[in-house]
């Protein structure tokens, strides 16, 4: 049944690309609206600013319809959409990050002390340091596969990584997780 | 507590815990297609308005160069009609009226040629350094060429300078005319590189200065 389906996701995928391609404004738009939601929602996820999360997902799109003929059918849209969100949004946090830097080095007293301010933080602040301390691999793995749903094979996919690569990032961030957050499991969870 | 639970459950409370973690609340859907769509359209235009000027230059180049070289055809004609045939075009100051007329004559076409060249050039390089699409200029590179030729072979040439500028520039626009929708990029960087080298732009200006009036051609 599920082979069922992904023929049929295949079929749908290039009838759909050939519309784009043949310049027909309602399918751009129903592969925008198709994938938008998933494409927002990781790119939030992954920096966590509205206004980066937006910028990434327009220039996303707007990649993806300039190399839409690359698109091969070898993976689902949807996938292939998501590699190059990625590839948009690492590439783009890196930027941030050297902008960023800069201003940090130019006003370096202001950050340390909003550090001390955190000493006993609550749940939430302790699990978004805990998965903001992963490295970017797994913290990558982690967020797309226990967070946002997606298989192993279409992290694999979307990053050029094997899925076993997945399997093992997404374990060891696990356990990097339960190492960090052991002490709030107890009274917190189910 | 934490010994109680399998890793397997605490990965699962995290993995739930963690939906909290940089969620979106809010999907600005029509604002991103608007952006999407306005930044298409304006790449479409930038890509789109090269072609269409590279198209106007062709037709002004073309007509022109018409004007100039008809122009010189038809004294040429009344020439020949009203006294003995003229077979060469003569630059000499010791040439007679008639003469001198041709003369007028090629000089305003050469003139016409060169600030038509020496405009295309500049916006040749200027596309080339702004990444716009340059292979449309082969049509106008052609149509220079021609010319270009024609004032080479022509008695305008027996100046030494003009004849190595005409030579130099058919080397520059027959590279130019032989770029086609595919070529290497870089072939576009080695005509701009050439047309630096040989300073076939300021030699054109020394040639042709702003605001020269045609056929005042200053050899």
């Amino acid at each position: 049944m599920a082979r069922l389906t992904d023929d049929r996701t295949a079929v749908d995928d290039r009838q759909l690309v050939a519309e784009v391609l043949a310049g027909d404004p309602a399918a751009e738009r129903r592969l925008y609206d198709a994938n938008v939601d998933r494409v927002y929602r990781l790119a939030y996820r992954l920096t966590g600013d509205p206004d980066l999360a937006q910028e990434f997902t327009q220039e996303s799109f707007i990649r993806a319809f300039d190399r839409l003929e690359t698109f091969r059918g070898d993976a689902k849209l949807s996938t292939w959409l998501t590699s190059v969100a990625t590839s948009v949004v690492f590439n783009g946090l890196r930027k941030v990050k050297r902008f960023r830097q800069r201003e940090v080095d130019l006003d370096h007293a202001a950050p340390q002390a909003d550090r001390k301010r955190e000493a006993e933080p609550d749940l939430k602040d302790r699990l978004r340091e805990a998965i903001d301390g992963l490295p970017q691999g797994y913290r990558t793995v982690f967020l797309m596969h226990d967070v946002e749903g997606f298989t192993h094979e279409e992290i694999g996919t979307a990053l050029g990584i094997q899925s076993g690569t997945s399997k093992a990032q997404l374990s060891r961030a696990r356990a990097k997780l339960r190492g960090s957050l052991a002490a709030f499991a107890g009274g917190t969870g189910s | 507590m934490m010994d109680k639970r399998s890793d397997e459950q605490l990965d699962k409370w995290i993995a739930e815990q963690a939906r909290s973690y940089h969620e979106a609340d809010y999907l600005p859907r029509e604002e991103m297609w608007a952006a999407i769509q306005a930044t298409r359209r304006s790449r479409t235009v930038r890509s789109i308005r090269p072609r269409v000027r590279w198209l106007a230059w062709s037709v002004g180049v073309a007509a022109i160069l018409a004007l100039g070289m008809g122009l010189g055809i038809i004294m040429a004609n009344q020439l020949s009609d009203s006294g003995p045939s003229v077979t060469t075009i003569d630059m000499v100051p010791e040439a007679g009226p008639r003469e001198s007329r041709v003369s007028t004559a090629l000089a305003v076409a050469t003139t016409e040629h060169l600030a038509q060249t020496e405009t295309f050039l500049s916006l040749f390089r200027d596309a080339v350094r702004s990444g716009n699409d340059s292979h449309y200029a082969g049509a106008t590179a052609r149509t220079l060429l021609a010319t270009n030729r024609l004032l080479t072979d022509s008695k305008i040439s027996h100046d030494a300078a003009l004849k190595e500028l005409l030579q130099d520039l058919e080397l520059v626009l027959a590279q130019i005319a032989q770029l086609q929708e595919g070529s290497w990029e870089g072939e576009t960087d080695l005509i701009t590189d050439g047309i630096e080298q040989r300073a076939v732009l300021r030699r054109l200006q020394t040639v042709v200065p702003a605001g020269t009036p045609r056929g005042a051609l200053s050899l």
